[in-house]
């Protein structure tokens, strides 16, 4: 999934009016002349914004309080479609519970794996950048289609996990298609996507001063407790910012189990994400209604998380800048 | 690089506008009529289609039709959003499933005042004719018939000496003890029937072999509690006998894909499919394969029947209706097409059509109109049409009898599961 990032709100001019008392049309033909152009330039986002996510942002809230099948006008029905999904729709209930599932298992051990990785690239091993690349290389694959089909190949009955567990004489199981393990081969491809993360935390150990390390070590603190009293402490605002994003990014996670299930959150529902059941409902099920409702749903659930990581951040990141 | 100066780019803005321009303006002639005609398919059926539709270009140079053409599961989204756009294309492929839901729904244009005019509906088959009827009124014209079928692998049969019995006789022990008898002779891993306790129309030609239907004429579940749980007591005891891949393998099925089947693995050396399909599944294989009935139950009371493959029908929004009719009288009646289309979706309805392509089908083709000729003596009468929400009720099969097949839930409370989830979607729909 992409996010999309608008340019910085400036104003063509900072400098304050010196406004002499004319009219106010006078007055808001200068503001154009001088601004214009800036606007002119911010069109092409402006008609964006508007266009293609505010617009249909509201359409959808309304749209999350009717019943809507594409064919026939949306009738209105208040909040039926919101009191089914949290009363009634068993669906819905294993989707949350699948989606919670992937979000705390991928979401903590990718970044543990990324900060691994970034710790052992930032000893300042010789072709490092070469290293960097090749690790960051699966977070431009891991969401791809391809990646996904691969993973199919990888993990299938006869893929080359099962060849591997034959070299030693046994039989595994078809990962992907068995109910105890098919969320797991989901899990295992995200962590797989380490290289973002791992990337930011390498610019974030950058900026630990190497000199503080030095005085700890100096004083006889081992590796270990230079990892947990300086490193982690003076990391915490990147590791807030990756946990955030990841955390963001895994409750919207769709193209893996959308292949990998193919499509249907195969088996027994258990890799039926929670927006793989809201494009279900949506686009096999034509109930664009519903579907609505649950991505708002889902925008809240994410709003309450991010929330949260905001509200306890002021407990566990520490802000150099901060003078504490 | 050299920065742009202000008139090389008002000169590149320019000629960027006038290629645009050109571009626009190199298509057919506006003068001639324009149609649009959408299907979904596979490679093999696009490329005969688009053959088709050059053909009626050329007989008719003043008529264009442009083609959009989907996988089956992009094609409904598609449709549905042209649909909610009024931008729907004139001549639409349809579904036995969908049709009476677009016709309801007032998109499909009554064909019944074209009939005898633009459509010549003379050599139609009187029953693949009535199937495209609500009402009374003409909502689609069938493309070709089909049954569903066992196809086996016909190669490791022979080898293995297998005899079927009465094709039109058999029944379910016939088949059971058949897999008994075969099944120690097969490989590790190769069993002698994929499982398809999730399969939608298996479900429906044992409960017809019973007497009920799906769905009943007022679009309610037409068969009980019981009869879900006979069918899957089948199903599962020969899992656990071992005459079908075990649960995690055979799950890899469940998106309609030809190459993901049992039969094109070979993890089994029968499976379940449309007549139609035959072809298709050939060619993936090196084996020959080949169709046979499906086993019967007491009584014998036929559960299969001739079902419309797809249909052709015309948007109720066209603006030029008379124009599409004749491109739908051209593809279902004309002997020229049939030669193109041939047999790809399903046995041409039209007698003249049949007659013409017969001669020239291959030999897995005829295997597949033989097969039909053979049915065609062993089949009911076409089934109510399903309600709205059955699409959901056959998606929901494959996780319901997954939980039987791993054992998650015993046969009866999977089934009252079922058939409780069944209900609720169809009340909801």
């Amino acid at each position: 999934m992409t996010s999309t990032v608008g340019p910085i709100g400036t104003t063509a001019s900072g400098r304050r009016e010196t406004a002499a008392p004319d009219g106010l049309r006078a007055r808001l033909a200068r503001s154009l002349r001088r601004n214009g152009p800036g606007y002119l330039f911010l069109l092409p986002w402006l008609v964006g914004f508007f266009g293609l996510t505010l617009l249909p942002t509201v359409g959808s809230l309304y749209l999350s309080f009717t019943d809507y099948d594409l064919l026939n006008p949306p009738r209105w029905t208040g909040t039926a479609n919101y009191s089914y999904a949290f009363f009634e729709d068993t669906r819905f209930r294993s989707a949350l519970s699948v989606t919670f599932h992937y979000v705390l298992w991928s979401v903590p051990l990718k970044l543990i794996v990324a900060l691994a990785l970034a710790m052992a690239l930032d000893r300042g091993v010789r072709g490092i950048s070469v290293y960097r690349a090749v690790f960051y290389l699966p977070s431009l694959l891991g969401s791809s289609v391809a990646v996904a089909v691969l993973w199919r190949q990888i993990f299938g009955d006869a893929g080359v996990v099962n060849q591997l567990i034959a070299l030693v004489g046994l039989k595994g199981p078809s990962w992907i298609t068995h109910p105890d393990y098919a969320l797991w081969t989901l899990i295992v491809l995200a962590i797989w996507q380490f290289g973002s993360p791992m990337i930011i935390f390498l610019a974030g150990l950058r900026q630990i001063p190497q000199e503080v390390h030095e005085a700890a070590a100096m004083d006889g603190a081992g590796p270990a407790r230079r990892f947990f009293r300086i490193t982690l402490p003076l990391l915490a605002p990147v590791i807030f910012f990756n946990l955030v994003l990841q955390t963001i990014d895994a409750f919207k996670a769709f193209t893996p189990a959308f292949i990998v299930s193919g499509g249907n959150g195969s088996p027994i529902d258990s890799t039926l994400f929670y927006s793989l059941y809201l494009y279900i409902e949506a686009f096999a099920n034509f109930r664009m209604g519903y579907a609505a409702a649950l991505a708002w749903i889902l925008l809240v659930i994410i709003s309450i998380f991010t929330a949260l990581a905001f509200l306890t951040s002021r407990y566990w990141v520490y802000y150099e800048d901060e003078g504490r | 690089m050299k920065a742009l100066s202000r008139r090389d780019f008002g000169r590149l803005v320019a000629a960027g506008a006038a290629a645009s321009a050109l571009a626009g303006g190199a298509g057919p002639a506006f003068a001639e009529t324009r149609l649009r005609y959408i299907w979904w398919g596979n490679p093999d059926r696009d490329k005969r289609t688009n053959a088709t539709v050059d053909l009626y270009h050329k007989k008719h140079p003043d008529i264009s039709v442009d083609r959009e053409s989907y996988a089956w599961a992009d094609y409904w989204p598609k449709l549905a959003t042209q649909a909610a756009g009024r931008n729907l294309p004139d001549v639409i492929q349809m579904d036995y499933r969908y049709i009476f839901e677009w016709a309801r729904r007032g998109q499909l244009a009554d064909l019944t005042p074209m009939v005898g005019k633009e459509l010549k509906l003379d050599h139609f088959d009187k029953n693949q004719l009535e199937s495209g009827k609500i009402g009374g009124k003409l909502y689609g014209l069938s493309m070709g018939g089909n049954s569903v079928a066992l196809v086996y692998n016909k190669t490791q049969y022979q080898k293995l000496k297998i005899g079927l019995p009465d094709p039109l006789a058999w029944t379910f022990d016939d088949f059971i003890k058949l897999a008994k008898d075969v099944q120690p002779h097969l490989p590790d891993g190769v069993h002698f029937t994929a499982n398809k306790g999730d399969n939608e129309s298996w479900l429906e030609m044992f409960v017809r072999q019973r007497g009920k239907e799906l769905y009943t004429k007022d679009g309610q579940l037409g068969f009980e509690l019981d009869d879900l749980v006979a069918f899957w007591t089948i199903m599962t005891q020969m899992q656990k006998d071992g005459l079908t891949p075990p649960p995690d393998v055979q799950a890899q099925d469940t998106t309609g894909a030809l190459e993901k089947t049992m039969l094109v693995l070979g993890k089994a050396i029968t499976d379940f499919t449309n007549s139609n399909q035959l072809v298709a599944i050939q060619k993936l294989m090196k084996d020959q394969v080949d169709l046979t009935t499906l086993p019967n139950q007491e009584g014998n009371r036929p559960g299969q029947y001739m079902k419309p493959s797809m249909f052709i029908s015309q948007s109720a929004s066209s603006s030029q209706p008379e124009e599409a009719a004749k491109f739908l009288n051209f593809m279902v009646t004309d002997v020229d097409a049939g030669d193109i289309l041939q047999i790809e979706r399903g046995v041409p309805a039209d007698s003249e059509v049949l007659k013409h392509v017969e001669p020239s089908l291959t030999e897995v083709e005829q295997r597949m109109t033989r097969y039909l000729t053979l049915l065609a003596k062993h089949v009911g009468p076409l089934p109510p049409p399903p309600p709205k929400g059955a699409g959901e009720i056959q998606q929901l099969l494959y996780p319901a009898y997954q939980k039987v097949s791993f054992g998650r839930l015993s046969v009866e409370d999977g089934a009252r599961d079922f058939m409780q989830r069944a209900k609720d979607i169809l009340k909801r729909a």
